[in-house]
């Protein structure tokens, strides 16, 4: 035997359904409301109903979680009923569905991006809203969240010890987020990336690669005078200094065993040189 | 559509003025009047054409043609036209005329089966609530013939009846009847114009176009428009690929032949028989013309192919080609282009031209698409890092390591690279990637031994250990950072229990690619008495094992190195299926794996291989202990069980034709003693035959190695008792595999797969009798399937044709099942 709410689906009543549907709504009772309201979209559609309808059909959606589809109705309300009083709420409410469905730095950040977009198309929109301020404040938080991904990416190539991908990362970040929060422990985080990237280096290359990390932590001393990072950059900067020195010695070392090797094959060919010359006398000698 | 009668241009009907495009003025709307309404409510359609009352638009503008577009976009109406009604000074007037058209309730098709008006309605695509007029009748008519063409009912016959809807106002049913007729069959394939390639040849490569026969039981001679489309392209680029690079079909036709059959005719073009002649190139700085010369591998006087010409210059499937020497090297924007410079005769002279553009850097690396999984996992896995010189052989290799996660659908993983910067010569990499479900579940219920056996098992794949207390992450379960947690529970009751867990880390600390893993599991068999009662006999068993794994980077990088730890206690209580029956024993041992996988896909390889050396050791308690082994009980002696293991393992994939590989795999394994008094472990040992499958050996720890064809535990050692000697299993044992798969489907739900194989293998008492190569042997064939949540499934009927004396059946058992939820690295 169907339920009441069944017969009332299958049946043609549309302005009971309609009413049905509101009573259900306002009793929070939102999964049977969206059953109904689904039948009477598709019906309504040019009456004078279908305005306030797709505006409950929106909230429906967006009380049952469903952000996809309830940012999707809202925007259609947003378009089509332009100069209705709900359409800056509906468009506001559009947006706010993309920011919910904005999920952690460390996974895709697509719906972060078209949350930015679409809280920035409202605030274009209605500048003189309410709501202005809280979608100011929803894009800086959903930036928050990009600089937050963009930092902790470089960082993963500095901890997994890439240190020269570390390095062209951090200052990709840097130069995709100039105010960001982390600039300073980035700043910093790349005098240790590059000063490890010149130590696992070949020798021939070090020297200038320990250099590059000195001259970056002098910049950066005098851009954060005050940093809490300065002594542990200190003490890169004179490890640095002492393996340039080490560096420089051990490549005189084997520039000088290389020379004494060379000399002594100069020598030994030398030698032979004579020995078959004063032999080739020898024999001229003999043959004599 | 809503160009054809909508007319966004208002008409001018009173003013005298001149409006038009031309000529467009700032005006206030006075008002908008709609005419020709029905069933609908004129003060919506006026808010949906948006001229309000008060506004001030242009005339003509957008506003005006918006208000036509907006109205078509309802869908309601047949006709929609925007009219000037009056125009007094500065003010306008609007007039909407609309035609209402019935709106369609449903659709009802007539004297099709069940399934077909599924697939005709999925076709259809709903179209619920559109207006119904001609355009709606043609096309829903085109739609189902179109459907029916394409299965080889070409004349299919379709009627529409229009019926009110008496439940609904202005709303109407088509009453859809579609006879199908016979499926239609090819009497003949005739050709004109061909001379030196034969009808038979040509129609060999008409491969799913065939004349129908008696002799042909399967499907030949249907018709289906969209594989002929696809041989007489697949037909002329065989042509090309002969030297007559002119070929070309001038036309083609079928014509009715019967009432239920068609014949095809085509008119060919032949041209001549092409060759190679000299070959001359330009605008290489980086490589020399001897070097390039040798990759092309063309000679003058070789027949003309195009396609031979492709795979040397950019699509060798082996990477082999002139395009791979440079995009692997940083040359993103190299680009190819052979010229015929010169044709005389038969013969073309070729100048390939190359542009072979800046040397770029790896800039950024993204990843998109990954709705689960966190970055690290992905990024860490990624080959090419900024800083890098750009390589598209490491983009492959990117996305193969990607694939091996198992957590995205590799089918649909692409790498692209973009914000190609040629200024300073940098270049970004996106990975698009696809999450798949990777998590399986075990549930099972059957009956063993008398009684109903319950199984429980979960295997979490993309698993987040440190998110378990973070509410937010649960979707349903905390998940994204690439760990692997299993547990699983098997139980009848008080007779039997038993239960395991398992949890992998792959890369221990986040800063290496340190693999490591922690299970442990414990097992009650009993006679279901009480532990008091003096009749109970019991089995316990509990162990431990942890482990250690890191890839290497010597001597190549797909090595990996992997140690264990493993601790086995076994607590007996009136057992007598033990070596004895009351007392405890222990298992420690250590075990060393090194192994190398260069596999490119877990369930189907199609190349590459997979080594393992596996050394397992126990400390040699009988040389520190002192004691007297030649008197000592088995109690004494197996209280601490001592022996040491070796055992190696190869896998090796080819493709060989088409989509045919061969898996070629040889085995080796060894159980050795460290004290002749002590003898050989009754722990550890191989238990050779049957599908592979663990069932209740797991007791002495037996090692179980599948050889289709035979009864499980089947193939013993020749000449030894074959009650004991398929009890205890036996020390040595080697086995070999020569198969060939084909693969049937490889899609997200399901990868199946047939194979033939030929396999040899067999067991030894004592290194003394180890022969090698006097095996069992065994041939048969098989399927596999693989589902996501089952793992892979297998059935093979193999024939031993080697009896084994002593044991039921000669060790014969032609059919095995096989269930394997570890995807990859098995050796079975």
């Amino acid at each position: 035997c169907k339920s009441k709410y069944e017969k009332l689906r299958a049946s043609s009543d549309t302005a009971k359904k309609y009413r049905e549907a509101v009573r259900l709504y306002d009793k929070k009772d939102y999964s049977k409301a969206l059953g109904l309201f689904d039948d009477l979209v598709q019906k309504y559609r040019g009456t004078a109903e279908a305005e306030d309808l797709s505006y409950y059909f929106a909230y429906t959606n967006y009380k049952l979680k469903d952000y996809t589809t309830a940012r999707y109705h809202f925007k259609t309300f947003a378009d089509t009923y332009a100069s209705s009083a709900k359409a800056e709420e509906c468009r506001f409410m559009a947006a706010y569905c993309f920011y919910l469905e904005s999920p952690v730095f460390s996974l895709d950040q697509e719906n972060t991006i078209k949350a930015i977009e679409s809280l920035q198309l409202f605030i274009n929109l209605y500048p003189k809203s309410d709501r202005v301020a809280e979608a100011s404040k929803l894009i800086s938080n959903l930036r928050d969240k990009l600089e937050m991904k963009s930092y902790a990416n470089a960082k993963l190539f500095l901890d997994i010890g890439d240190y020269k991908s570390a390095v062209i990362a951090f200052r990709n970040s840097a130069s995709d987020f100039p105010d960001t929060k982390y600039a300073e422990e980035m700043e910093f985080l790349t005098i240790k990336a590059q000063a490890l990237y010149a130590k696992a280096s070949l020798e021939m290359k070090q020297e200038e690669r320990y250099n590059e990390a000195i001259n970056l932590f002098a910049e950066f001393a005098k851009n954060y005078p005050s940093s809490k990072y300065l002594k542990e950059g200190e003490e890169i900067k004179k490890n640095s200094e002492k393996a340039i020195i080490d560096v420089k010695k051990l490549i005189a070392i084997q520039e000088a065993e290389m020379k004494i090797l060379q000399d002594k094959a100069k020598a030994a060919e030398a030698a032979t040189k004579a020995k078959s010359a004063e032999e080739t006398k020898k024999e001229e000698t003999k043959n004599k | 559509q809503f160009g054809r009668t909508g007319t966004p241009t208002p008409a001018r009907t009173t003013s005298n003025e001149e409006l038009s495009y031309l000529n467009p003025k700032e005006m206030v709307i006075g008002g908008t009047t709609i005419t020709g309404t029905e069933f609908l409510d004129k003060d919506v359609l006026i808010t949906i054409s948006k001229l309000t009352k008060g506004d001030r638009i242009t005339v003509p503008g957008d506003a005006t043609s918006n208000a036509v577009k907006n109205l078509w976009g309802q869908g309601l109406f047949d006709d929609v036209k925007l009219n000037i009604s009056e125009i007094r000074s500065d003010t306008v007037f609007f007039e909407i005329a609309v035609v209402e058209r019935p709106r369609l309730t449903r659709i009802e098709l007539l004297g099709l089966k069940k399934g077909e008006i599924g697939d005709v309605n999925e076709k259809l695509n709903d179209k619920t609530g559109k207006v119904v007029n001609e355009n709606l009748l043609k096309t829903t008519t085109d739609i189902i013939k179109k459907h029916f063409t394409e299965k080889g009912y070409l004349f299919t016959d379709v009627t529409i009846v229009q019926r009110k809807d008496t439940a609904e106002a202005n709303n109407i049913i088509l009453d859809i009847k579609v006879d199908k007729n016979d499926r239609v069959k090819i009497s003949e394939v005739l050709f004109t114009g061909n001379k030196d390639f034969k009808n038979k040849t040509l129609k060999k490569y008409l491969k799913k176009t065939k004349e129908k026969a008696i002799y042909k039981v399967f499907g030949a001679g249907k018709f289906l428009q969209n594989k002929y489309d696809e041989d007489k392209l697949n037909m002329i680029s065989k042509m090309h690929e002969k030297g007559y690079r002119d070929a070309e079909i001038i036309k083609d036709t079928t014509y009715r032949t019967g009432k239920s059959t068609i014949g095809v005719k085509i008119d060919l073009y032949e041209g001549p028989k092409y060759y190679f002649g000299n070959v001359t190139w330009a605008g290489n700085a980086k490589y020399s013309t001897t070097v390039l010369d040798a990759i092309l591998a063309i000679k003058k006087g070789e027949v003309f192919s195009e396609k031979k010409l492709d795979r040397k210059l950019s699509n060798s499937p082996g990477g082999d080609d002139v395009s791979s020497l440079y995009l692997n090297d940083g040359y993103l924007t190299f680009n190819v282009d052979p010229v015929q410079t010169k044709i005389y005769g038969d013969t073309i002279d070729l100048e390939i031209r190359m542009y072979e553009g800046p040397q770029y850097t790896i800039n950024k690396i993204m990843v998109k698409g990954n709705e689960l999984t966190n970055d690290k996992v992905i990024l860490r896995e990624i080959r090419t890092k900024p800083g890098q010189k750009f390589s598209k052989e490491l983009i492959v290799r990117s996305t193969r390591e990607i694939a091996q996660l198992g957590n995205f659908d590799d089918t649909k993983t692409d790498p692209k690279p973009i914000n190609i910067n040629p200024n300073d010569g940098t270049v970004d990499i996106e990975y698009n990637v696809v999450e798949k479900p990777s998590d399986q579940i075990e549930l099972s219920g059957g009956f063993g031994g008398g009684r109903v056996v319950g199984t429980l098992g979960l295997t979490f794949n993309n698993f987040s250990a440190r998110n378990l207390f973070n509410m937010s992450a649960w979707k349903p379960l905390p998940k994204g950072d690439g760990q692997k947690l299993s547990i699983r529970g098997q139980t009848n009751g008080k007779y039997y229990q038993s239960y395991s867990f398992s949890f992998s880390e792959p890369w221990l600390g986040g800063k290496k690619p340190i693999y490591f893993g922690i299970s442990a599991f414990t097992s009650l068999q009993s006679n279901g008495l009480r532990n008091n009662d003096i009749n109970q006999q019991k089995i316990r068993l509990n162990g431990m094992t942890f482990s250690l794994g890191q890839r290497l980077k010597w001597p190549d990088d797909y090595f990996q190195a992997n140690t264990s730890i493993n601790l086995q206690q076994y607590i007996l209580n009136n057992y007598n299926q033990f070596i004895f029956s009351t007392g405890n024993s222990y298992n420690f041992n250590l075990t060393q794996e090194f192994s190398r996988s260069s596999i490119d896909a877990p369930i189907f390889p199609t190349s590459g291989s997979n080594l393992k050396l596996t050394i397992q050791a126990t400390p040699p308690y009988s040389l520190l202990n002192n004691k007297n082994y030649a008197v000592a009980t088995d109690k004494e002696k197996y209280r601490f069980t001592e022996y040491h293991k070796w055992k190696f393992e190869s896998q090796w994939f080819q493709r060989i034709y088409g989509k045919l590989v061969l898996k070629a795999q040889a085995q080796f394994g060894f159980l050795g003693i460290y004290n002749q008094a002590v003898g050989q472990s009754a722990f550890e040992r191989f238990k050779l035959g049957g599908d592979g499958m663990q069932g209740f050996d797991y007791l002495q720890g037996s090692e179980i190695i599948a050889m289709r064809g035979y009864a499980n535990n089947a193939v013993i050692p020749a000449g030894s008792n074959p009650t004991i000697a398929q009890g205890s299993g036996s020390p040595i044992f080697n086995k070999y595999v020569l198969e060939l798969r084909h693969p049937i489907t490889a899609s997200q739900t399901a990868t199946i797969f047939v194979l033939a194989f030929a396999e040899g293998g067999n067991t030894w008492n004592t290194f003394r009798e180890f022969a090698p190569f006097n095996i069992r042997r065994t041939a048969g064939v098989g399927a596999r399937v693989f589902l996501p949540i089952f793992g892979l499934l297998g059935i093979d009927y193999g024939f031993a044709f080697d009896k084994i004396p002593g044991v039921p059946d000669n060790g014969r058992n032609p059919f095995t099942f096989s269930i394997s939820q570890a995807m990859n690295g098995g050796f079975n």
